[in-house]
């Protein structure tokens, strides 16, 4: 399941990270490595943005990076 | 837990340094370093005494600031660079931050952390070690830890990283100042470094999470390239493990070395997930709870528990942290697993609530506030507030206040005063109508623009814009922007000239362009006069409900914009960068900070009104009421120089309703400043002289528009030159004009034919909008089959369904 399809309000822990480029180089330098937990705080009006917490701060994902991000169960 | 042997980093680092002792006056700066929003700015303020903007989103500072600054009997160069979260970069402003640290490595990096994300800041600070700079830590925002009950163990830290570590919190003065000369007297006393000392210094570190990565083999790839490129190898190394385009593009690398790294497999990841693995291991308990701290301060050493701050404390703990610093071997990814499973498994109750990596759920505010449903209509509350706050009792009603005691105080007493001396009626003329009525009047407005900073201010600084950009994005993402551009584009409320430069920390070229060209069209500060005094002549009752309108028309026309150029220009067409912004806390506005950003934008204000608008103003006054052959022309039936030049433009303008040399000349004064459009109104009769005839109102509305959307000021112009290129400026500058021109002649145009056929008027507009909504519908059904929900480059979910 990636981030995208997350239920809200939910604990996951990340098992990869897809795409390539600047984009993953963002996710890995803001800490989204395989391992760390993470929780989706919800999800923006009109299909927008991805909010997680993740390492203690509030991270805003658009579709198309969360769409990268291959959550599993903690 | 056992706090006694505390994750331990080395100092041998100190040794190598004694050794290293040449002279003791080298460079002597303070570089300010550290994410966005952590407060690099704030301590720069505090230490140079500057007054650089600051604010609670990230991405503020975008350039390089520096100041000399006496600190601890010394002179030291302080320089403040935009936040980064990695040395590898995306925008320009980071490029600016990652260019200083790479190419100068003299003096101290200090390397400011925000406390809350501490491990996501540490982050930089490995890469900064690695890079082999000077690092000391200085962790910020202390006192919002303090607040939540919890201590942060400075001391601890520091031993595992083997750099000083100072707390403090940039809000306190004392506390920075304490900061930056414990900073200044460790780069003193400590010995000068050697020119070519960066690898020296990075290995002295000894980072031992690195012995994981197959540095080695890379690093005998790449040694020799990075020699030529005046890098440090084994950093350059990390950068090519990394994925770094600028630093694998400086170093030039051959097809076949490339092809041998690609080999290594997902190095990108594994150098990541080395480094946060090798900071949760160092983090782990130096946030605690209040009272566990005590206890374990109190075991681990003499020092004193807050902060750790003079160089001597660190040499005195020198010996200490040796005899522990076996812990980390070269198995350091093993400890870090243990440690994890011997935790989890004894206390995982407990663990999990005092790991400094407990999800931050949404407060009760953001859940309101971040309402999938509630977000937008707040929003737009919370700017129809300010506008009311603003435009409505408070602010018209001291606006209105002044007025009357500018007319009895200056006016009436300095015209009598003048009569009565017998001085010339022109003189008269030009000192009480153009400066006392023009200059005077738009100091009126001076409280409605102090309010509008006051509300724009406090919505920065309480974190608010930052949420605006999050709930903002999926409708930006549509016309090609992203919810980053919604700073700037709010910062254009207040000075489009200076919101213009806040979209450096934009990623994408192309949208950062676009965004600065669409800036302007947001109504700014200087042309909330022209609305107010308007209004006031006009529509008495409606006037906030008109401007609320005004400000929505020129939000509106950016957004169509940016629509038409991403839908129909290819070459404007944003590229695919994704989106991750980070959500700063909700924090409550220092009333210190707001009031001292409120007056600088008045103090700027009254600056401008006291040289530029006083000189255009008298310029355009004089052109108005001279003639040629004349003189002084007024009450007498010559036409005065304006009238006469104002005669050959008028007639272009009559489409639009004011088609008269009074109204044409305000706007040509407007072309360099936006309040002197007011200015001129005002000294050439008031709005009521301006606009006359059966369609007054009309006309007035139609002016209002021409000035929302017409080019931007001169300084505007200028900046939008500066971040995107002549060409683009050029282009704002048309479409500009040509834009305020087609909405002025076309409401004008609907207006008349309204009042002269209503029934036929409304039939037109109807027929208008089934015909563009069958046009719509038909376009979307054309195109339905090839869009997808996600709207992602590679969109997975598309190619799973194509495969089943």
């Amino acid at each position: 399941m990636t981030l995208l399809d997350a239920a809200p309000q939910t604990h996951y822990v990340i098992r990869s990270i897809a795409g390539e480029g600047f984009a993953r180089r963002r996710l890995l330098d803001m800490g989204f490595v395989k391992k760390s937990r993470i929780f989706v705080a919800g999800r923006a009006p009109f299909c927008g943005a991805v909010l997680v917490s993740l390492r203690g701060s509030l991270i805003a994902l658009r579709a198309d990076a969360a769409a990268t991000i291959e959550l599993g169960a903690v | 837990m056992s706090g006694t042997t505390a994750p331990a980093g080395n100092f041998c680092a100190r040794g190598a340094h004694k050794a290293a002792r040449t002279d003791g006056g080298a460079n002597k700066t303070l570089v300010l370093t550290g994410n966005p929003n952590a407060g690099k700015t704030s301590v720069f303020n505090r230490v140079t005494r500057s007054n650089e903007k600051v604010s609670n989103w990230h991405g503020v500072t975008v350039e390089m600031k520096s100041k000399r600054a006496a600190i601890a009997g010394g002179v030291f160069d302080v320089v403040d660079l935009p936040g980064l979260y990695s040395l590898t970069v995306y925008s320009p402003d980071e490029e600016v931050s990652r260019d200083r640290l790479l190419s100068r490595r003299d003096g101290l990096v200090i390397n400011v952390c925000e406390v809350n994300n501490l491990s996501r800041n540490l982050y930089l600070t490995l890469q900064l070690m690695e890079l082999g700079a000077d690092v000391f830590v200085a962790v910020n925002m202390i006192d919002e830890l303090t607040k939540r009950g919890k201590k942060f163990n400075a001391e601890r830290l520091s031993r595992a990283l083997g750099v000083p570590v100072f707390a403090m919190s940039a809000k306190n003065k004392p506390e920075s100042d304490a900061m930056i000369k414990a900073a200044a007297e460790y780069l003193s006393k400590r010995p000068a470094r050697q020119k070519s000392g960066g690898a020296a210094r990075a290995r002295a570190y000894r980072l031992p999470y690195l012995d994981a990565l197959p540095l080695k083999r890379v690093a005998a790839l790449t040694a020799a390239a990075a020699a030529k490129a005046g890098l440090n190898p084994e950093f350059a190394a990390i950068k090519v493990l990394e994925g770094d385009g600028f630093i694998i593009g400086s170093l030039n690398l051959s097809a076949a070395v490339l092809n041998e790294i690609d080999a290594l497999g997902d190095t990108r990841h594994a150098v990541a997930a080395a480094r946060f693995s090798y900071i949760d291991a160092i983090t782990d308990g130096v946030i605690t709870d209040a009272e566990k701290f005590e206890k374990s301060a109190g075991k681990c050493s003499p020092y004193q528990p807050r902060y750790l701050s003079a160089p001597e404390r660190i040499e005195s703990g020198q010996n200490a942290v040796l005899a522990s610093g076996k812990e980390w071997g070269s198995d350091g990814q093993q400890l870090t697993c243990r440690r994890r499973a011997r935790t989890s498994r004894t206390q995982p109750r407990r663990r999990v609530k005092r790991s400094p990596y407990q999800p931050r759920y949404l407060s009760a505010l953001d859940r309101i506030v971040l309402n999938k449903y509630l977000a937008l209509p707040i929003f737009l509350l919370v700017m129809a507030a300010v506008f009311a706050l603003t435009f409505g009792l408070v602010g018209s009603l001291s606006s209105r206040l002044l007025r009357i005691l500018m007319q009895n105080a200056l006016y009436d007493p300095i015209l009598n005063g003048l009569t009565a001396a017998g001085v010339p009626l022109w003189i008269r003329a030009l000192l009480c109508d153009g400066v006392i009525l023009g200059v005077g009047g738009i100091l009126t407005f001076l409280p409605q623009i102090a309010l509008l900073f006051l509300c724009l201010s406090f919505l920065e600084d309480s974190g608010y814009v930052s949420r605006v950009a999050y709930m903002t994005d999926g409708l930006f993402r549509r016309v090609g922007l992203s919810g980053r551009s919604c700073f700037t584009i709010l910062m254009g409320l207040g000075c489009a000239a200076t919101a213009v430069m806040t979209a450096r920390g934009l990623e994408d070229e192309t949208m950062r362009k676009k965004t600065v060209l669409l800036t302007p069209f947001m109504s700014c500060s200087a042309r909330l006069p022209v609305y107010s005094v308007i209004c006031a002549a006009f529509f008495a009752s409606g006037s906030v409900l008109i401007i609320f309108g005004l400000y929505l028309l020129g939000a509106a026309a950016a957004i169509a914009f940016a629509a038409l150029f991403e839908k129909c220009f290819k070459r404007l067409k944003s590229g695919k960068q994704s989106f991750i912004m980070e959500l700063p806390p909700y924090r409550l506005p220092g009333a210190g900070r707001v009031g001292a950003l409120v007056w600088q934008n008045v103090k700027t204000f009254l600056i401008r009104v006291a040289t530029v608008i006083f000189a255009l103003n008298v310029i355009v006054w004089v052109l108005s009421n001279f003639s040629f052959t004349r003189g002084y022309v007024c009450g007498t039936d010559y036409k005065s120089i304006f009238e006469t030049l104002g005669a050959f433009l008028a007639p272009l303008f009559s489409p639009l309703g004011f088609g008269s040399w009074r109204a044409v000349t305000a706007l040509m004064g407007g072309l360099i400043a936006k309040e002197v459009v007011i200015t001129s109104i005002e000294s050439l009769g008031g709005a009521a002289a301006v606009f006359t005839g059966v369609h007054a109102k009309e006309a007035a509305l139609s002016f209002m528009i021409f000035t929302l959307l017409y080019t931007p000021c001169v300084a505007t112009l200028a900046a939008v030159k500066r971040e995107a290129g002549t060409k683009w400026m050029l282009l704002s500058l048309s479409l500009q004009s040509c834009t305020a021109y087609a909405a002025a002649a076309v409401f004008y145009g609907a207006c008349r034919a309204f009042s002269a056929s209503p029934g036929l008027f409304i039939g037109a507009i109807i027929f208008g909008a089934v015909a563009l909504f069958t046009a719509t519908v038909a376009v979307r059904a054309l195109k339905r089959g090839a869009s997808c929900p996600y709207l992602c480059a590679d969109c997975p979910h598309k190619k799973g369904s194509a495969g089943e």
